[in-house]
């Protein structure tokens, strides 16, 4: 066997284990995934949003959050990063308007969200503290439906669904789907204790051990990952409540998605490295999250490696054939000259991309949402999404590890 | 509940574990068919060169069996050629076992027996046909050389179909390690590959068009 039957043979060995592992926890609990425990108390909450440079949003969000029918929702801390357009001034109104909101504003511009949520949260007192994103809006109900996770005394997080707002353009709709597949996944993490990430559109945190951790990491580019990281490692489970639900807008064109996954994967790196010597700890953090997080980024390179290693050695003999035939005056080598004589290696590439597409619609239809139609992806947005959407995720995780080992980035 | 959450990693562990296992077996099993498929071509080949071989000592005897020793040359020669186009599709997808590449070495001292008993022919029975012997590297590792050959193959290809059996078309892989085809390659004194040797006398080394090769031809 040559290394590179034994590269395939190994990379597809990981692809078929944590495709297997998803399938098998989906059926082991497929009977629990929309399940939410009975509310037996409702602890007070509060809910910081940090807000920079939102105009066109901020008043939509709180709005979403004073109406999302939680009766112990004691304050909504809206935080102000100094934007430089009308934010402010559109949180005092708000301020004004709903007792319940308190309109803040940092010192001076923290340049990230991880800033303006650490400085709201001094602000709560309540048992549990909330932060939802200023362009993202949590749906009515969506507390109650989380709040009976907290029962349990090893809880300390607990997250929700988060799903794409406007799916009118194209890209909208990829990340749509994306963000379908998300939530399955993350809910099938949920229940081996592996959630690696609470997102900002809407998370719900018990107070007393979020600050115990010291809050949010400010050098983090992704915070809501990093802190989920944090209390795992101190021994806290986190929740998912697939009911509970919160929109956000995404990403409308491909320089602005592109920005949005770079910090992201960026941010994911820091933690890695943050939390790298979790690998030789016990626990859920140490002996899956650090490892599937690794393996996932490694998976991505490899596969990237793989296809381009055999689209530019085809390319490239194919040129100089090409090139050699006119010389001499031959035929131009045709379709038929291409040998794809059936191998093992092919077998486990297509059984593995049926297994990914498999996952991909089962997602889908777990994560149907009956409170809005949105139009149908459609043959030709799954097919995007699969063979064009994923396959740029390697790329990008390229990208963030350059920027990241040259330390040219910012939130 | 814990023991429930770790068995699920032995679960998956298990079942890609099996599905792999199972994988790798089929490749093995179609592997070995595909084998098996030119190991019995192969069988066949190798009564047609014995036929060939004790033809050929009848030529000593009698000469006017001339014409059935080159037609019996250009019927063998034809036959592994077809065989070595059905080898070559299955050699690529030939990834865990190393039957095929064994399959390929044989059918190279097949080819290789050919080509002297080709030579020995045409000294017994007067030059009346063309040997184009073309020596390759299997599986190359340099892309430019694989290049080269993939143009070669046409052109020699497109060469036999013009010319028919007045060409002795023989394709041998010259890193068969086989001790019999280096003595020949030496004695040819070729370093350098992909080389055609056109009756044991014109050594091309670049590549030529179908019109350049058939002024080498008798």
């Amino acid at each position: 066997m040559d290394w590179f039957t034994i590269l395939f043979l190994v990379y597809s060995f990981l692809g078929f284990y944590f495709l297997f592992l998803f399938f098998l926890i989906y059926i082991h609990n497929r009977k629990e995934f929309f399940e939410v425990p009975p509310i037996t108390k409702r602890y007070s909450l509060s809910i910081v949003i940090p807000c920079y440079n939102e105009q066109e949003t901020i008043e939509k969000t709180v709005k979403s959050v004073l109406d999302i029918g939680y009766p112990e929702l004691k304050n909504v801390f809206v935080v102000d990063d100094c934007s430089t357009d009308n934010s402010y001034n559109i949180i005092k109104k708000l301020a004004s308007k709903y007792p319940k909101v308190v309109a803040l504003q940092t010192p001076k511009n923290t340049g990230k969200a991880s800033g303006a949520k650490n400085y709201g949260a001094k602000f709560a007192k309540t048992e549990l503290i909330g932060f939802s994103d200023a362009d993202s809006y949590p749906q009515k109900g969506a507390i109650e439906k989380m709040i009976g996770f907290f029962d349990d005394p090893t809880v300390g997080s607990v997250t929700a669904s988060v799903l794409v707002n406007r799916d009118t353009k194209f890209i909208e709709r990829l990340q749509a789907i994306e963000y379908r597949v998300i939530v399955f996944t993350r809910k099938l993490l949920g229940f081996i204790d592996a959630i690696y990430v609470t997102p900002g559109p809407l998370a719900l945190y018990k107070r007393e051990i979020f600050n115990k951790l010291g809050g949010f990491d400010e050098d983090n580019l992704t915070e809501d990952i990093e802190i989920t990281w944090h209390f795992v490692a101190a021994g806290y489970k986190v929740a998912m409540s697939v009911p509970a639900k919160a929109y956000t807008d995404v990403p409308q064109n491909f320089k602005g998605w592109f920005k949005q996954r770079l910090r992201w994967n960026i941010g994911g790196l820091q933690t890695i490295n943050k939390y790298k010597t979790a690998f030789k700890e016990k626990g859920m953090l140490g002996s899956f999250i650090l490892p599937f997080f690794v393996l996932s980024w490694l998976l991505g390179i490899t596969g990237l490696a793989i296809l381009t290693y055999r689209i530019l050695k085809f390319i490239f003999v194919n040129y100089l054939s090409t090139l050699y035939s006119i010389n001499v005056q031959t035929a131009i080598l045709s379709a038929q000259d291409i040998n794809l004589a059936p191998n093992v290696l092919m077998f486990f590439g297509v059984v593995l991309f049926f297994l990914g597409l498999s996952f991909t619609f089962l997602a889908l239809i777990y994560s149907r949402d009956s409170e809005r139609k949105f139009k149908k992806y459609g043959v030709l947005g799954l097919s995007v999404y699969m063979f064009i959407y994923l396959l740029a995720y390697p790329i990008i995780l390229i990208a963030s590890m350059y920027k990241y080992l040259t330390k040219s980035y910012s939130w | 509940m814990l023991t429930n959450k770790k068995r699920v990693f032995w679960e998956a562990f298990l079942l890609t574990t099996v599905i792999f296992i199972l994988g790798i077996l089929l490749g093995v099993a179609f592997e070995s068919r595909r084998s098996s498929n030119l190991e019995d071509y192969y069988t066949q080949s190798e009564i047609v060169s014995t036929d060939l071989f004790v033809l050929n000592n009848l030529v000593d005897l009698d000469s006017s069996n001339c014409e059935d020793l080159i037609q019996a040359s250009f019927d063998f020669a034809n036959r592994i050629y077809s065989e070595a186009l059905l080898l070559e599709k299955y050699e690529d997808s030939g990834k865990i076992t190393e039957k095929i590449r064994l399959t390929h070495r044989k059918y190279d001292l097949l080819r290789t027996f050919l080509w002297i008993n080709a030579e020995k022919t045409k000294n017994k029975c007067g030059e009346d046909f063309d040997t184009v012997i073309y020596l390759y590297e299997y599986n190359p590792k340099n892309l430019v050389q694989k290049a080269n050959q993939n143009v070669w193959s046409k052109v020699l290809g497109d060469l036999k179909e013009a010319k028919g059996d007045s060409v002795l078309l023989i394709p041998i892989a010259i890193n068969s390690d086989l001790i019999s085809l280096q003595a020949k390659i030496n004695s040819l004194n070729i370093t350098k590959y992909p080389a055609v040797v056109i009756n044991d006398k014109d050594i091309l080394l670049g590549i030529d068009s179908v019109s350049d090769l058939e002024s080498y031809l008798i």
